[in-house]
Parts: structure tokens; sequence; C-alpha cells
């Protein structure tokens, strides 16, 4: 049939999700981090994009490289099962604008590999000016997350798998 | 004009909503349950958002959804089609506080022909012919009774909250009033959550004959003549026609300009059905629709006039660019409504459409939503498509109807065309002669067994 509709939302996008996550790549990064100093290091290569940062504390479910500094890796999904057919899937049960952290900005609820339990909230999906806190339907470890902070969900969309 | 219009509504209005859209120029954006995620609007449309699950309640009626989806994708106007939200005046209201355009007719009129009485009482006031019946409302048997027998019996008890059919009761005699009265008003507090009876005088075998208005919301109105849709099971419109059989030009300048009048004195904006039963000559009024209809392609083949443009256009703030004297009528439209149901128990048949061709040709125009491959959902109407025919008379007409009816493919589900072969062979169908229980009458006696 004619042209695909475009989406407003992320399926309209193509994810790449890259094999593997590089483990020397990150480690190189978070050593060069504590060599320069530097609180952030954002490298891209090959469609992959990695970023280290370093924050006062860690964050709350956060997976570090490194014991005391705690960076936080921001990576491109892992998966190989298209995301809205994963048993773990987690799927907007509104239309509205989805935002990582309490409000727009804040601190992400959950990062990936975060671990949860049944109930935690997972992310806010906001409409009309009304905050929705979507929690995670059962216990687990958050895998990957498909949505940005800000973007618009329709109902039904994939915005996270936990298992 | 616009920016970009939301379509609150799904099958083949939605799909004709699109093609005035993209007509204009207009963006689109589509709303679905996941049971239309493969509707052909959705794939046609610029954008789409899927708003919930099959149900109506939690997707095409759901309120909050529908703004979301307005907000995330910034349209600034949205189409409510027929049926659903599209006479839902508090929805209108919503949009219009959250400075959405709601492309329709002011909230304040949705609301005053949403209450039968008081459609009435206005109809009555503006100078269009009512039924006889009571003034308002009736409350005790005893205050009914002396009202019926002025009326003159038979009489209808008819539900105040209700419209299209539903909610009505007849009483032959004074011992069955009772009766009617309380079956009515249980009857209406179930279905419309509101037991407000009136009465009326029950017509026997009227035609049901309807005035298309159009108006810009600052005193302008024209008429776009009548359709005829007598021809009715359990209420619901199954053939249309215009110009009416029953009906000269006299008669319908007259009743025309009697309802474009009333609706330049009520400002009216936007595009609206005045609905009548027609017995001997005389026009009885029953109700106003404050939407586009189904059956509106009638009306836009006989006076080349979008209807959905006019809607979008005045809404916008347009003014009318039309005078009565420059809306002119031309031959003769027949429009059937094809459902996937049985042609004879009319039990719904839902399921996919392996087979499809519709007709085509001079006069010929289908409007319909689905495509070959499609599967008709079962959780909404039935209606596959409209079949609309065009002729330079009511002959030629039925001649184009016959043929076209005799070229239409569908497959793998089961439809009302066999109804419509048989119907365009009738004596009493050619002629023209026909009244609202007309087609019950003839599938009462075994139409469609032979």
């Amino acid at each position: 049939m004619a042209n695909e509709p475009k989406k407003t939302t992320s399926q309209a996008r193509e994810r790449n999700p890259s094999p593997t996550i590089d483990h020397d790549l990150v480690r190189e990064l978070a050593k060069l981090l504590d060599e320069t100093g530097l609180t952030e290091i954002d490298f891209e290569r090959d469609g992959q994009r990695v970023r280290v940062a370093r924050h006062p504390q860690p964050i709350a479910g956060a997976t570090g490289m490194a014991a005391a500094a705690a960076p936080t890796i921001l990576s491109t999904p892992i998966t190989a099962v298209e995301p809205g057919k994963h048993p773990g899937v987690v799927s907007s049960p509104m239309v509205g604008t989805a935002y990582r952290g309490s409000e727009p900005g804040a601190r992400p609820y959950v990062e990936i590999g975060s671990t949860v339990s049944a109930g935690d909230t997972l992310l806010i999906v906001e409409a009309m000016k009304t905050m929705n806190q979507i929690p995670a339907p059962r216990a687990g470890r958050v895998i990957q997350i498909l949505i940005e902070d800000g973007q618009p969900v329709e109902f039904g969309e994939p915005l996270m798998i936990i298992e | 004009m616009f920016d970009k219009i939301l379509i609150a509504n799904r099958g083949e209005i939605a799909l004709r909503v699109l093609r005035a859209c993209k007509e204009l120029g207009i963006p689109t954006v589509a709303v679905h349950s996941t049971a239309d995620a493969d509707a052909m609007h959705v794939r046609l449309a610029d954008e789409s958002v899927c708003i919930g699950p099959p149900t109506a309640r939690d997707s095409y009626l759901n309120i909050p959804a529908l703004l979301a989806a307005c907000e995330i994708t910034g349209a600034d106007a949205v189409h409510p089609g027929y049926g659903f939200l599209s006479e839902n005046a508090r929805f209108a209201e919503i949009l219009e506080e959250h400075n959405i355009h709601f492309i329709g007719p002011k909230p304040a009129h949705i609301r005053l022909m949403g209450d039968k009485v008081e459609a009435k009482r206005t109809a009555k006031r503006l100078g269009i012919p009512v039924v006889p019946g009571s003034e308002g409302s009736v409350g005790s048997d005893e205050e009914a009774l002396p009202i019926a027998r002025e009326i003159g019996f038979p009489v209808l008890v008819k539900a105040a909250a209700g419209g299209g059919g539903r909610g009505m009761k007849v009483a032959q005699g004074p011992d069955d009033l009772s009766n009617a009265l309380a079956t009515a008003r249980a009857e209406s507090k179930a279905a419309f959550g509101d037991d407000t009876v009136y009465l009326e005088k029950y017509l026997e075998r009227p035609r049901h004959i309807e005035i298309q208005v159009l108006a810009d919301g600052q005193g302008h109105a024209v008429h776009l003549g009548e359709r005829d849709c007598s021809l009715q099971r359990r209420h619901q419109k199954v053939w249309e026609e215009s110009p009416s059989p029953a009906l000269n030009v006299n008669a319908r300048d007259a009743i025309g300009e009697t309802v474009a009048k009333a609706m330049r004195e009520l400002e009216y904006l936007g595009v609206g059905t005045v609905e009548f039963l027609y017995k001997d000559g005389k026009f009885y009024f029953i109700e106003m629709n404050t939407r586009i209809q189904v059956e509106h392609p009638v009306t836009e083949m006989i006076t080349d006039i979008d209807l959905i443009l006019e809607q979008i256009r005045v809404a916008a703030g347009g003014d009318l660019q039309l005078t009565q004297a420059n809306v002119k009528f031309h031959g003769h439209s027949i429009e059937c409504r094809i459902n996937a149901e049985n042609p004879v128990s009319f039990r719904p048949s839902p399921g996919k459409i392996v087979h499809y061709h519709p007709p085509g040709g001079l006069g010929v125009r289908v409007d319909s939503a689905v495509y070959h491959g499609y599967t008709i959902p079962p959780f909404y109407d039935s209606l596959v498509g409209k079949l609309i025919v065009h002729g330079k008379t009511r002959g030629e007409c039925l001649m184009r109807l016959k043929r076209a009816l005799g070229e239409f493919v569908i497959e793998g589900i089961e439809t009302t065309l066999p109804l419509f072969r048989a119907l365009v062979q009738e004596k009493d169908i050619i002629d023209g002669d026909y009244h609202i229980h007309w087609l019950e009458e003839f599938l009462a006696k075994g139409g469609m067994e032979q």
C-alpha cells in the first residue's frame, strides 16, 4: 500500500541495536575520565554512542563499571527480540508525553540495569498537565529503555523491557 | 484555516474527512483503536496515534485520550464525523476550553437539539411545522390522557433524551396509554439515563424527508434540498435518495426556505439536517441532527457541493459564499448502505474480505474504507460502505444502480447487497411509492425469501 504514515512516536524511527556493549571502550573512557579529571565524556562510533559521566553520588540502581565514582553509562539497547513482542515489555496505557523523571529534566526513575520491584515507578506519562506514574508490573531488571525524555507516546507503545 | 485536523472517528467517514483535508492541503492526524491499526485512513493520514483498546468507550469515546492526542500532535481542530462524540456538547466545550476548534455547530445548539422536547419547542418558535403533541414533557398518566385525547389517538410516547428512532412506544387508544407510558419511561431510563417522555400524534405510514442545511454562524444559511430516507429497518436508514419522489419543486423550495430561515435566526454554524415526517402534503418536524450525516453524499451528487469541505471552511471562520440562488440541483441520486450482515436474517457477519471489487463508471461513487484483504472488526457498526449513484433522471439512476449492484463483489463476509438487488426490481421502489414501514412490511412478507 502507499506511504507508511509517519508516526509521531518512536516506532517511526529505526532502531539499530548493536550486538554487544564494547566493554574495552567503556573501561578506556572511564579511565580517561579519572586521569583527566573530566566530568563527562560523550563518544560515538559506528552508530553506537557511549557517554560516561561522573556524578557526585551514584544514581540508585545504575550499573557502574568502576566502583568508586560510579560513572553512568548510556548505550544503545542490546536485544534481538522485537520490543513490542518481548514478554517483559511494558506498554503505555495511555496517550501522552513520556518523561524519564518526575518532571521534565529531573533524574530518571530508572536506567538500564536498574532493579525494580513490582509497583516501582518506571517513568511518567503526562497528558493534559496530569502526571501519571507508570508502575513496573513485576519485579526484575530494566534491560531496555525504548523512549526518550519528552517523547510523545501512543496507547500500547512499548516503553521499557523488564526481565 | 486550520493547521492540522485530528479525525476523531473511524471507518468510511474518517476516510471521507481525510479526503477533504487532503484536498484542502491540511495535514491530518488519524486516531485509532488497536483494532483499527490497519484502517485505510490510518495508512493514508500524515500522522496516526493509537488511542486505546478496541472498545469504543476506551478509544473513540475516550475524551482524555483524544485531547492527549491533540496535545502531542499539535492538532488545532477536531472533526468528529458522525456518531461517537459528534453530538456531544460537552466534548465540543472541552475542546474549546483547550483552544482546539470543534468542526461542528456551536455547543449550545448541539445541546438544544439533543433535548427532543426543547428542540421541538424551538422549531415551533422558529416557524417550523411540528407534529401535534404535548407542550412539553408529560408527568403522570392522569396528565397524559387529556393531552392524548386532544392530539387524537393513536399517539406516540417519545423519550426526550432519545432520538434516531429509539425510546418510542405507540398507544392505539386510551386503554394502551398507561402501559405505553410505563414501558417508554423504563426503556428510556435504561438507555439514556432519563425517563422524561412527551406525546406526539402518531402518523400512519408517513415518509421520512429531511432537509440539509449549511450555515456560517453569522446569520447566513442555505438549504441544499431534501433527502427521502423512508426505507428503514428498525429505524436505521437503508436507502436514501434525492430528490424525494414525493415532492415537487414548489414543495421543496417552501420547506427548504422555512428551514433555512430558521437556521439564519438561530445563527447556526456548520451542517445540519432537519428531519420531518411527511404525510398528505404536510411536513411535521421530528428532530434536528447537528452533525454531518451518513447519507450526505446523495446531496453532494445533486448539488456538486463538498459538504465536508464546507463544514471545515465555515468552522475556520469562512463566510458562507453560497446564496440560495447559487444552489442548483441536477439529476437524481440514490445511496445504498451496504452492511456486513446476512441479507435475510440481518445477523452481523464481521470477518475477512477475501475478494473485493467495487463498481465504477460514470455516475458511480463508492464511499467505503474496506479493501481487498481487510478484516471487518466485530467491535463497531457493520457498515461496509455506501454505494451512491447519480443519473440525469430517477429512471436513469435506477438503471445505473442496478448495473452497479450487479458488478459489486464482496466475498468472505455476508453483505446486504442481495437486499438492494431485490429492491431495485420492486414495483413500489421503481414507482417511488413507499413509506417508513414499507421495508419492514416487505421483509415480513418474505420479500427476500424468493
